[in-house]
């Protein structure tokens, strides 16, 4: 059995649910913050999350940080080594959307010649009739990034968990290919 | 006095702590002796662990096998409890693709009862260590 712990940074635009995201995971759904407060400096989750038929686990330490450019100076050092990325983006804004190339370019630039397991996640599904990012375009820039994709609605409590199940399971088949290096050394 | 190999299992050393633990790769396979065996970390940095030689020692040489490791701290303690620790070395190694790690440290005021190796940061994700030596000789039983 083995517990393995993983700085996971939250990137994405402000107001498109970083914070909510999180909160919700924290509390296994029965917490929907309903106002709206801007992330000035640095909430931390730390959670447990099992790994699927193994009997081992991750510990995420998802550092929730503030989306806004005001801040971004101080983001260089909260990102420090993160392990995993959870790129969020609000399906209802189109800009939201396309600054995750941006997002995904400043994380990745905190573990260069390191491969950084993320997800890409389109939040905010329940307000259909305003969407504005359709899914499969998504999809596809995400696969094209190497990230996984999801879309939560974390108002309905809705797929919110997948995410970082799929950060857990990323982190640890990483760890499982770094042994097997090590192994391959000795 | 006779120079041994004072981090083995074998001559009474034992990692007392250690921040990481996969049950296949403890930290105990780091002073077991067999170069094939290792500890691997589990996560985020830093990560430690302690030996301890459960006698006074006088250290000259260190090796240090290891894999992805990029800022060594250690400290040493002169006490009966691992406390009362202080800064003996620091290093930042190089990445060796593909082939082990080998650091080793000409130790000057080599005295010690416990070791702490921090790794402050890794070049990966993960980092492991394979095997420490330490050259030296036993000066007396702690009492």
């Amino acid at each position: 059995m083995v517990k393995l712990a993983a700085k996971c940074i939250l990137a994405g635009d402000p107001a498109v649910g970083k914070t909510a995201l999180a909160q919700i995971f924290r509390s296994d759904g029965t917490h929907f913050q309903k106002n709206y407060t801007l992330t000035t400096g640095v909430d931390l989750i730390v959670k447990m999350v099992p790994v699927p038929d193994t009997g081992d686990s991750v510990e995420l330490f998802i550092f929730d940080s503030a989306g806004k450019e005001l801040f971004s100076e101080m983001l260089d050092t909260l990102w420090e080594s993160p392990n995993v990325l959870c790129l969020v983006y609000d399906v209802t804004n189109e800009q939201s959307f396309s600054n995750c190339s941006k997002w995904l370019e400043k994380a990745r630039s905190q573990v260069p010649g390191t491969s950084l397991p993320g997800v890409l996640v389109g939040n905010k599904t329940d307000l259909a009739g305003r969407r504005a990012v359709d899914a499969a375009q998504a999809h596809e820039w995400a696969l094209g990034q190497g990230l996984e994709f999801f879309e939560t609605s974390v108002k309905d409590t809705k797929n919110y968990e997948a995410p970082f199940q799929c950060l857990a399971r990323q982190f640890h088949q990483l760890y499982r290919e770094k042994v097997e290096v090590f192994h391959a050394l000795a | 006095m006779r120079k041994v190999d004072l981090c083995l299992s074998s001559e009474g050393t034992e990692v007392i702590l250690a921040t990481s633990s996969d049950e296949k790769h403890p930290p105990e396979n780091i002073i077991d002796g067999n170069p094939e065996t290792f500890w691997t970390t589990t996560g985020m940095f830093p990560q430690e662990f302690i030996i301890c030689f459960h006698k006074h020692v006088r250290i000259e040489k260190l090796v240090i096998q290891s894999y992805f490791v990029r800022t060594l701290r250690i400290e040493k303690s002169t006490s009966k409890e691992p406390v009362d620790f202080e800064q003996w070395i620091e290093r930042d190694l190089v990445h060796t693709e593909g082939q082990l790690q080998n650091e080793e440290i000409m130790a000057h005021d080599g005295h010690a009862t416990y070791l702490r190796f921090i790794i402050t940061s890794a070049f990966d994700h993960f980092a492991s260590v394979y095997s420490i030596s330490a050259e030296g000789i036993a000066i007396s039983n702690l009492s």
